[in-house]
């Protein structure tokens, strides 16, 4: 390497440590801090020197590196190590994946909060699979899939306490509606496309959310609905003491009482309706309107010139999509046996669209492994309080450095013509 | 022989700017007629009314079927496709890049495949009436793809595909609708001399074994020469020549219209 080198990257790592400054100097520098009467602002500089001589060896090692034109091996071994996932292996992972979901809440390490963590993923991991229908195979960039989300778990809430029916008839119920908003969110955004059908999208999750809080005789506003029933096991409620005339879960298979009854159940109901929200993608991936869909995504004129309708191709993507979102909003009323406007703010559909989009658009496994490594490394980091959507930020960074079109980006298609040759 | 497009007095203004002024023509079954003319004629915008992209300022479109014809100007949209059976390809190529070969000419038989898998239905029970429909569909693509020699390369992308196998493609995709008309704008742009060979083969093949009449918007003046029946001359929006090939080639106005006039 030359001298020259050496001074260009060194002034290049100084002017990183001039931006870092002006970044760290204000948020870390200066700490508020309660004392008696008001606030007080105690400088720490040190933490600051330290983050920016941080930054300044870090840059000039990466300089050093690319001029060297050879890598650090934690690079080229972390690079590898993602761009090894492929969807060959994404088979072998899907049917271990599939057993492990199955046996994790018997494993020793499982305990209460690793369900909760685990129920939780599941939930993202079926919100992805939804949206992955309207945005990774129909194209359709949806930020407002939160809408869907919340109107399952409000009809599951509203008919469930209202009529007092039980689970497996509201389920349905719920996707119904969900669906229904779908289409009635479809029909004016036929015509728009990209940016400004994201921007209507994002624009109808917030007028639901707005009609949640202010339409306070049916959704009961801000206070939310509470006292939504729980699942029941095909019948047997999880209680500890059953009303008169039922039997409950433990008593009716003689078992010590316990919450985790409940959780297991409800990890076990999540798990199968996102399976099932999956084998429905797979399926109807492979049929003609699952190709129709694609293809819109691809060429909307040129669809056009071959006959397909474009109108009933977008509204059936945005119906099923809305649909799923309806089911996994249902399994969230009923876990949470209170929901709130709150619960469905804009965040979440901007974490479900990272999902899809750093899943790798259109992959379903790809989904399983940005669910889990979105929401699993925020939780890992909960600890670190507000430093950990720095972790969320990080591992998104992470992803999009080293497989920019997402984690598992290669599309197979849907029918082969030649059965051996791939 | 018998017509099977006939186009009277189309007109289409976009606000002050006339780009077809009062266009009539006539196309023939088992024909191959090209419209021709300079840039700017308007011959995009013909295909883009007859396809139903545009809604012509004035005019009618009909296509002739047996006794009855149907006006053109009815159907938009995808409905030109799917009703009456009008195909296009365009300047630009359109497939489905991301796509294999193989699923671009399925998109093109959606309608037929729609009504086997019982609107999904049939499908998602995996129904054998389906799953022969599929089969059918894929035997179809297959005869096509052997046409054009790509079977071998049926389950690639389609846009990984060379420029001139893109080309040839995007054409029977739009013949997997079974068209009665087939609007082909400017198929042969940025193909070599063997390629064009080929082109001409295959247009012909279309037109003899198919029973198909086509409509060619083409600049290739070896494609137009070699394979037209009838030439419509276009300039500034106005039919300025209308004959065989070679009544064009030796006509004063057409020569004209590309050379320009001695002062």
């Amino acid at each position: 390497m030359e001298k020259k080198d050496i001074i260009q990257s060194f002034k290049d790592s100084l002017f990183t440590g001039l931006i870092a400054l002006a970044l760290f100097g204000p948020i870390v520098g200066l700490k508020t801090v309660s004392k008696g009467e008001g606030l007080f602002i105690t400088p720490q500089w040190g933490v600051v020197f330290l983050l920016v001589g941080l930054c300044i060896l870090g840059r000039f090692l990466i300089n050093i590196n690319s001029a060297r034109r050879t890598e650090f091996k934690i690079f080229s071994t972390l690079s590898s190590k993602f761009s090894s996932i492929t969807e060959d292996k994404a088979k072998h992972f899907a049917i271990t994946g599939i057993l492990f979901a199955v046996a994790f809440p018997f494993l020793p390490f499982t305990d209460r909060y690793f369900m909760d963590v685990a129920i939780m993923i599941l939930t993202y991991i079926m919100l992805g699979w939804g949206l992955n229908i309207v945005v990774g195979l129909a194209g359709l960039l949806d930020l407002g899939y939160v809408a869907f989300y919340a109107v399952g778990a409000y009809s599951y809430a509203l008919i469930a306490t209202t009529f007092g029916w039980s689970f497996w008839i509201c389920l349905p119920l719920a996707g119904l509606f969900a669906a229904f908003f779908g289409i009635l969110l479809g029909f004016p955004v036929l015509r728009l496309r990209g940016d400004y059908l994201a921007i209507v999208t994002l624009g109808f999750g917030e007028i639901i959310r707005i009609i949640l809080i202010n339409w306070y005789e049916v959704t009961n506003g801000p206070d939310g609905i509470t006292g939504i029933p729980r699942p029941s096991f095909f019948g047997l409620p999880f209680k500890r003491s059953p009303d008169e005339g039922e039997t409950s879960f433990h008593l009716f298979f003689n078992l010590e009482y316990s919450t985790m009854h409940r959780i297991i159940f409800l990890y076990y109901l999540i798990l199968v309706l996102a399976l099932i929200t999956n084998y429905f993608t797979l399926k109807i991936r492979k049929l003609p309107v699952g190709r129709a869909w694609e293809a819109l995504r691809e060429d909307e004129i040129a669809c056009k010139s071959l006959g397909v309708n474009p109108t009933n191709t977008k509204l059936t993507a945005f119906a099923i999509g809305a649909m799923f979102g309806g089911f996994a909003g249902s399994f969230f009323a009923t876990r949470q046996a209170f929901i709130s406007p709150e619960s469905f703010t804009f965040i979440e559909s901007a974490i479900i669209v990272a999902i899809v989009v750093l899943g790798g658009m259109g992959s379903q496994t790809g989904v399983v492994l940005a669910s889990i490594f979105l929401i699993g490394i925020t939780e890992m980091f909960r600890d670190l309080e507000q430093y950990r959507m720095i972790a969320f930020g990080g591992a998104m960074v992470l992803i999009m450095v080293f497989k920019p079109k997402g984690i598992l980006a290669n599309r197979k298609p849907t029918i082969l013509m030649h059965e051996d040759k791939k | 022989m018998s017509n099977l497009l006939s186009v009277k007095n189309l007109t289409m203004k976009f606000g002050g700017l006339t780009a077809i002024d009062d266009l009539s023509f006539d196309a023939k079954n088992n024909q191959i007629t090209s419209i021709i003319g300079p840039n700017g004629a308007g011959k995009t915008t013909v295909f883009n009314c007859l396809t139903g992209f545009y809604k012509p300022t004035n005019g009618q479109m009909f296509l002739h079927k047996e006794d009855s014809k149907i006006s053109l100007r009815k159907y938009t949209d995808f409905k030109i496709a799917y009703v009456a059976k009008v195909a296009r390809t365009f300047q630009n190529i359109r497939l489905f890049p991301a796509m294999s070969v193989l699923e671009n000419l399925l998109v093109a038989q959606h309608n037929e495949l729609m009504v086997a898998s019982g609107y999904s239905l049939f499908g998602l029970l995996n129904l054998k009436t389906y799953r022969d429909k599929e089969q059918l569909a894929v035997d179809k693509a297959k005869y096509w793809l052997d046409i054009i020699g790509l079977t071998h390369r049926a389950d690639d992308n389609a846009g990984d595909l060379p420029y001139g196998d893109q080309r040839k493609l995007e054409i029977v995709r739009a013949m997997c609708i079974e068209p009665r008309l087939l609007c082909l704008d400017e198929p042969a742009a940025g193909l070599n001399p063997k390629e064009s060979a080929e082109l001409n083969k295959l247009l012909k093949f279309i037109k003899t074994e198919k029973q198909t009449g086509i409509l060619l918007i083409e600049h290739d003046m070896s494609v137009v020469m070699g394979i037209s029946d009838h030439v419509v001359v276009l300039n500034y929006g106005k039919k300025i020549f209308e004959g065989t090939a070679d009544q064009t080639k030796n006509s004063k106005e057409v020569i004209e219209a590309y050379l320009g006039v001695d002062e």
